[in-house]
């Protein structure tokens, strides 16, 4: 008898990286200077088979920020140039990507007018700087003013519009910002754009080498920015309000049952994030010494829209990684042409409707599915086998019994092998008497059969050769019940009757 | 206002009524906002394109010039927009509605794969056909009649009258037949009519091949004003989702109210000399948001806890 061993993993808990704290380090914790935020979040636990002390650090996030954000920085300065100005263009989309996603993931308002806010602030900015005169570093001043008081208007029919009709009231606004933008009379020669804008790329070193360099780390700063805001929102006292009345209409109702003003909440996170886009767009008009209305377009917005579906809608690290993959596309395969829009929006199509929430939900889900399959195959296990399951085995307090039914598993997976057609005649030709090996194993396997449900003949009348198959309940007081209303003339062919039952059901467990 | 702006009003209400009602019918009874609607507009144009080009050398030569030649043309381009229509919409359903619509995040991720379906097949049809135009077979003539010292040009006419009879037939089969039924009542309570025993995934592949089709036939009769291009469809999705909000949402009267509005304000914008063509999308949407402003749920929209 030679059945494998096979070992089924025990437990839902995936492996950890585990460190040993020192002695004396046992409590310490970087922290935030000036606050008692840890920077890390490390949890101290016990090793169960040990019971030394480790650390697991919960939210490894940081550490991949951290980690993506130098390799960004320290790999770009030796790239060539067209590369170093994808990289700052990336920077950017990034940056208004993750502010986008606190407006439409954290704020839960879904607001397509994001690049107008930038727009219309770098137009505001770059106005300034050209018609009066401001010297460049004050434009990233009013940059922000213009961003706020425009984000406030803008907020405004938020509380009273929901969901995508907001989304189309600012669709419409941005297309009015467009033409409204191409039709100023100022501006007709160079086709509603404004140019020659001052910079802090001195004049130059535009388009060269060092300048390229100067942009992409101003843009780097502008992207660490951004990621600070974020940062700031989510995880202080506001983002912990929005975060209440985040899902549903009956969240909404809890928060504002519980005293939380969540609508202000979500307009205060519009206009900060508005007046944040409006440094970007400053930046923007700074960093092309231009701006036009080609910023409004809608192809524009559905770039930066594609960017964040397929990072994941409502994650800062989605917003980042989609900007990355989508810029690349973009302006790193230009030779392409019109082939790499439809790469983007054929990528979009698969992650929409692969992952539930982009690629970087990708992993949470896939959890999730191989939890679900790891079930049902234990069910499924349970089921058919009747072989005590790790997870039961802890349950049950007389060992003995595991053992037993693992015995009586394998035993029967023996005895399946055995059964032929061969066996079953010699049975028929000769239901008592001496039998060959096999058959008398299986027999005896029959023999020791439990009580309930076991099979027994019954002779209808004293004397005369009518019998018929029962099953015994195995509970005293309660008759057996028929098998079926078969009556066998020949005591024999009971037997062979029954012993076909008990086959069925062998075959079958 | 002279009988000719009202006419180019009609002309235009025609177009974004058929559109808006198309959107309309699928946001309320499927839950889909199908941006690509306009892809489907722009679609279904190059196909009546492809096929009368393909059937005319054949047309003319069996037919000659008669008056039946004009009219087998006419029907072969409305049927083959209408066709390519409701294909462009079976293929919609196999892709965006039938692999997630019982999954998380429906209606958002709806959303953005028909989005993806309208920049994929924009993009496509710039690349294999080009950015250059195209124009279809004038089915209505060159003509115009003078009615009242007005002209009227005979394509604006026949747009008028075949968007109402289309218009005309699709309420009808929707008042009157089974299939019809089941959509409005998925339109008035999703809920209720799946617990009456209305399947979502059975019904919705009718309704997105008729929007399909609706979309087809506006394409068709905007082809004989203008003509064809790969962009072409965004104007139109535009209006539509717009027109479909100012209307309501699931409200076919208030979808054909918000296009005549739409419509004659566009026109009569269109002729005050001062402000001229260029300021027409700008009073459109200001028009739209002030009345989405005192009026969020549209002309003719149920409140949202109302279809719940």
């Amino acid at each position: 008898m030679s059945t494998k061993n096979k070992f089924f993993s025990v437990g839902r808990r995936h492996w950890e990286w585990r460190i040993k704290p020192s002695e004396k380090g046992q409590w310490a914790r970087l922290r935030m200077p000036f606050s008692k935020r840890h920077l890390l979040q490390w949890r101290g636990v016990h090793n169960p088979k040990n019971l030394n002390r480790e650390r697991v650090l919960i939210d490894k996030k940081p550490l991949w920020w951290t980690i993506g954000l130098l390799l960004l920085a320290l790999i770009t300065p030796f790239l060539s140039n067209s590369l170093i100005s994808v990289v700052s263009i990336f920077c950017m989309y990034a940056a208004i990507n993750v502010l986008w996603t606190l407006i439409v993931g954290t704020a839960g308002i879904f607001s397509l007018a994001t690049l107008a806010v930038v727009g219309i602030s770098g137009y505001g900015a770059a106005a300034a700087n050209v018609y009066l005169g401001v010297p460049w570093p004050f434009m990233l001043i009013i940059g922000p003013m213009v961003g706020f008081v425009f984000g406030a208007i803008l907020a405004a029919p938020s509380t009273r519009l929901d969901g995508l009709y907001y989304a189309l009231l600012t669709m419409g606004i941005a297309e009015i910002c467009r033409v409204f933008v191409s039709q100023l009379r100022g501006l007709t020669q160079t086709g509603g754009a404004i140019t020659q804008v001052d910079s802090f790329i001195p004049e130059d070193w535009f388009l060269q080498r060092p300048g390229l360099l100067l942009g992409f780390a101003g843009a780097f700063l502008i992207l660490l920015g951004a990621l600070l805001v974020w940062r700031l929102v989510n995880s202080e006292r506001l983002g912990l309000l929005l975060r209440v009345a985040k899902t549903s209409r009956e969240d909404e109702a809890f928060a504002e049952a519980v005293g939380i003003d969540f609508r202000r909440a979500r307009l205060f996170v519009f206009v900060l994030s508005s007046a944040a886009l409006g440094v970007i767009g400053a930046f923007y008009a700074m960093y092309y010494k231009s701006i036009s209305p080609s910023v409004f377009s809608l192809d524009q917005v559905m770039l930066l829209f594609a960017m964040m579906v397929i990072g994941g809608l409502g994650r800062a690290e989605g917003a980042v990684v989609g900007a990355a993959i989508v810029v690349l596309i973009d302006k790193g395969l230009i030779e392409l042409g019109p082939l790499r829009i439809i790469l983007v929006a054929v990528i979009m199509l698969i992650v929409t409707m692969v992952t539930h929430e982009g690629l970087t939900g990708a992993r949470e889900q896939f959890r999730a599915f191989r939890k679900r399959k790891s079930g049902e195959r234990r069910a499924r296990r349970t089921i058919k086998g009747g072989e005590v399951m790790p997870e039961e085995a802890t349950e049950i307090h007389d060992k003995q019994e595991i053992y037993y039914r693992r015995f009586n598993k394998r035993l029967r997976d023996h005895l399946k092998t055995l059964i032929t057609p061969d066996l079953i005649k010699e049975h028929q030709e000769a239901p008592q008497g001496k039998h060959s090996d096999q058959l008398s194993r299986v027999l005896n396997f029959f023999r020791r059969g439990e009580m309930p449900d076991k099979y027994v003949i019954m002779r209808l009348k004293e004397g005369e050769d009518d019998y018929r198959v029962m099953a015994v309940s195995g509970v005293k007081g309660t008759p057996p019940r028929v098998v079926d209303d078969k009556i066998y003339t020949n005591l024999n062919e009971a037997y062979h009757a029954v012993f076909l039952l008990r086959v069925n059901d062998l075959l079958e467990s | 206002m002279d009988l000719g702006l009202v006419i180019y009003a009609l002309n235009l209400a025609s177009i974004y009524a058929l559109m808006a009602i198309g959107i309309s019918i699928l946001w309320s009874s499927v839950g889909m906002i199908n941006m690509a609607h306009g892809a489907t507009f722009a679609v279904s144009g190059y196909g009546a394109w492809i096929i009368t080009g393909v059937m005319k050398p054949i047309i003319i030569a069996s037919f000659g010039k008669t008056a039946l030649a004009t009219f087998i043309m006419a029907s072969t381009l409305v049927g083959s927009a209408l066709i390519t229509g409701a294909i462009c919409g079976a293929l919609i359903y196999v892709l965006a509605f039938l692999p997630i619509h019982d999954k998380p995040n429906y209606p958002i991720r709806g959303l953005i794969i028909t989005l993806a379906i309208n920049i994929a097949s924009v993009q496509s049809l710039l690349y294999i056909f080009g950015p250059r135009s195209r124009g279809l077979p004038k089915i209505f003539g060159f003509g115009r009649w003078e009615i009242w010292g007005t002209k009227i040009r005979f394509d604006q006419a026949g747009t008028i009258i075949g968007a109402i009879i289309i218009l005309s037939l699709t309420l009808g089969w929707l008042k009157y037949s089974r299939r019809g039924l089941e959509v409005r009542a998925m339109m008035q309570n999703a809920e209720g009519a799946a617990y009456s025993g209305i399947s979502r995934k059975v019904t919705a592949l009718p309704v997105l091949m008729l929007t399909g089709a609706l979309a087809g036939m506006s394409a068709a009769l905007l082809s004989q004003t203008i003509f064809v291009s790969p962009t072409s469809g965004s104007v139109p999705l535009i209006m539509g989702l717009t027109i479909a909000l100012l209307g309501g949402l699931g409200s076919v009267p208030g979808a054909v109210i918000g296009a005549i509005l739409i419509g004659f304000l566009e026109a009569f914008i269109g002729s005050i000399p001062f402000l001229g063509q260029r300021y027409v999308m700008f009073s459109t949407f200001a028009f739209i948001i002030a009345v989405l402003i005192i009026r969020p749920r549209g002309i003719g929209g149920l409140l949202d806890d109302t279809r719940e």
